[in-house]
This record gives C-alpha cells, sequence and structure tokens, in this order.
C-alpha cells in the first residue's frame, strides 16, 4: 500500500461548508476517511475523487441504514481507523 | 512543527473563532511556529471599522491586530472567500496575504488545526 | 499489511456530549488505540468539549453516560485528562480551587480530569506524535 500524505477526516454532512473545503482540499496521494454525519455522502450522489482512498467508518454507516450503498468506499472499524492515523504522514480533522 | 490554525466560522454569533486565535497566540507564547488562515465565512474577522459596542462583545479585530506582536508568523485569507465576501486587501487589517490555494497551504504544515 | 509503527497520541475534544458525537467517537478511538500498543498522551478538552469534565450530567439511566465512560477509562489507563480553564470557566465548569477563588455555589469537576491553560495543549502537541482532534459534526 503507498503511503498517505495526508488523512482527512470528515464528519459533516455533505452540505456542510467545512464538507465542501474538504472535498476542495483533497490532493492525489491523500485520503478521506468518513465518521459520522459524513457518511451520508455515500447516499447522496457524489462524484468519484481520482487519486484519493476513500474509507468510511462501518459503525456510523450501519448505524444510519447505509450499509448496501457503499460504492467504492472501503469499511474501516476503529481499529483500522486508528491504523490510518498512524500510517499518514498528516491527519486533518475537519 | 509548524502549526495552521483554521479560522472558517463568522466573528460574531460564534465563540469558536476566539478559542481558535487563543491557540494560536498559545503556541506563539511557547515559541511554536504559527500561523493563521481565514477562510470561508472567517474571512469577515479581517474587515476594518468593526464597531462591537452595542453587541457588548470585544472586537477581533483588536484581538487579530495583536497576532504579529504575539509572534503569529502570518495571516492568510483565502482569496476565494475574500471575492465572495467582497473583501480587498486594502478592506482589510493589516498584514494580512492573500492565498490563491487553501489546499497548497495546507500542505505546507506538519499540523492543521480548527478549533471546533 | 506492513507492520504499523507505534505512536503517542494526544486527542482533542471539541464537542459536547449529548450535542455532538464527538466524545464517543473519541473514546471509541482512543480504546482501540490503547489496545493496538498505541500510547495517549493526554486528551485535552476544549470549547464545548469541556462539559464532558462535569459531574453534574445526569443522563437518564438507558443512555451511556459519556462522562463515566472517559473517567473510567482515563481512571484505568493512567491517562491525563485535561479541560481549558478558559473554556471551563465561561461554560460553568469548575473544580473547588475555581470555586472558592471565584465564590461559586459549587464546584462540578469530574475526577481524574484537572483543569488547566492551553499550555497543556501545546506540551501535548510538542510531546506526541499525532494529535487528533474531535469535533462537534453536522
Amino acid at each position: 500500500m503507498t503511503p498517505i500524505h495526508t488523512l482527512h477526516i470528515l464528519n459533516k454532512a455533505p452540505e456542510h461548508p467545512r464538507s465542501v473545503a474538504c472535498m476542495g482540499a483533497l490532493m492525489p496521494g491523500d485520503a478521506l476517511l468518513l465518521t459520522e454525519n459524513a457518511v451520508l455522502a455515500l447516499a447522496a450522489q457524489c462524484s468519484t475523487l481520482a487519486g484519493i482512498r476513500v474509507y468510511a467508518l462501518a459503525p456510523d454507516v450501519a448505524a444510519r441504514g447505509l450499509g448496501q450503498c457503499t460504492g467504492e468506499a472501503a469499511l474501516v472499524d476503529y481499529p483500522a481507523m486508528v491504523d490510518l492515523t498512524a500510517q499518514a504522514q498528516n491527519v486533518i480533522s475537519w | 512543527m509548524s502549526t495552521l490554525i483554521v479560522i472558517d466560522q463568522p466573528p460574531y454569533g460564534t465563540w469558536a473563532g476566539r478559542e481558535a486565535l487563543d491557540m494560536a497566540f498559545s503556541l506563539a507564547a511557547f515559541d511554536q511556529p504559527v500561523a493563521l488562515l481565514f477562510t470561508g465565512a472567517g474571512v469577515n474577522w479581517l474587515r476594518k471599522l468593526q464597531e462591537t459596542s452595542e453587541v457588548e462583545q470585544k472586537s477581533v479585530e483588536k484581538n487579530l491586530s495583536a497576532a504579529p506582536i504575539f509572534g503569529v508568523e502570518a495571516m492568510y485569507a483565502d482569496a476565494a472567500a475574500c471575492v465572495r465576501y467582497r473583501l480587498t486587501l486594502e478592506d482589510m487589517v493589516a498584514g494580512v496575504v492573500m492565498s490563491e490555494s487553501s489546499s497548497d497551504l495546507l500542505n505546507q504544515y506538519k499540523h492543521t488545526a480548527f478549533a471546533g | 499489511m506492513a507492520a504499523i509503527q507505534l505512536q503517542n497520541y494526544t486527542l482533542v475534544i471539541t464537542g459536547a456530549p449529548y450535542s455532538s458525537q464527538a466524545p464517543q467517537t473519541a473514546l471509541s478511538f482512543a480504546r482501540s488505540a490503547i489496545a493496538a500498543g498505541h500510547t495517549l498522551d493526554r486528551v485535552f478538552l476544549y470549547g464545548d468539549g469541556v462539559h464532558l469534565a462535569s459531574a453534574f450530567s445526569a443522563p437518564p439511566s438507558d443512555e451511556t453516560s459519556w462522562p463515566a465512560e472517559w473517567a473510567i477509562f482515563l481512571k484505568d489507563n493512567d491517562i491525563p485528562g485535561v479541560a481549558c480553564v478558559a473554556s471551563a470557566l465561561r461554560r460553568g465548569l469548575v473544580n473547588e480551587s475555581e470555586q472558592k477563588r471565584y465564590e461559586l455555589p459549587a464546584s462540578n469537576l469530574l475526577e481524574p480530569f484537572v483543569i488547566a491553560g492551553l499550555g497543556e495543549w501545546v506540551e501535548g502537541t510538542m510531546a506526541s506524535s499525532r494529535v487528533i482532534y474531535f469535533h462537534a459534526g453536522g
């Protein structure tokens, strides 16, 4: 697995201004982890992001009834979330 | 380790921006390199001629003018947000640098933090 | 997968319990980090996050008490939990010495949390290899 430059942890619904800012800040080599209400993006029609790995926190996905529509996103549990933060060179919590 | 503190909330009606400024001042007090990025509605922090006596809050303009004195290395304003809120460098407090690409700026800092 | 390098984390919680999911996401993260062998340098409560250190929170018995769960976790793992003094005083969270200083009718800081300045956060950023923020969602 190629190293993650910046892991962006997003916990806000797609309409939130900070979600919009986060999407605009993603660079090739970064990874995006959707947590809490950010997983609602899996239900909305979102464009795929070239060169960006997308993860979603499974307990938040399951809680919101979105287990069937994860699309391109890889589901991770809390231990895997910890792993992502340990692997990434930088972490930004939006 | 250089830190970028991001303020994306308006100056009044919420406290998160003030608490972000306190974070920046604390880092500077410990001689840690720190800069501020104002983006989204946060660029309204930078507007001159804020008159706050009628809302009974301290003017953030005064707080901000202390930033260079405390050792905050730079104050960046997101250029697109400034266009949206009709802010030019002339309308803003002294010492602001326009940032054409906030994602490039984020990449330059090891540690990026919002206050809330 | 390649072996994960062990990290020393500072966690910063800025979202309040019962108005955001931040304290529970942070607790699940913290438990998993410890289980994986990482260390937590400290947990810093800032802004609305200081409400997590209130001893006066009394949720219904069928809901999780996030202040209580966090207090147990911090004690069991001997991790410092620090609430920012400026955030705490504005929001009505005080220990006994602040109660006396401001002549308030009661103190409400939940053990083992302590109240201290933002310098604790700065030290955390200097001492840790990773600083992770848990903000209110939306």
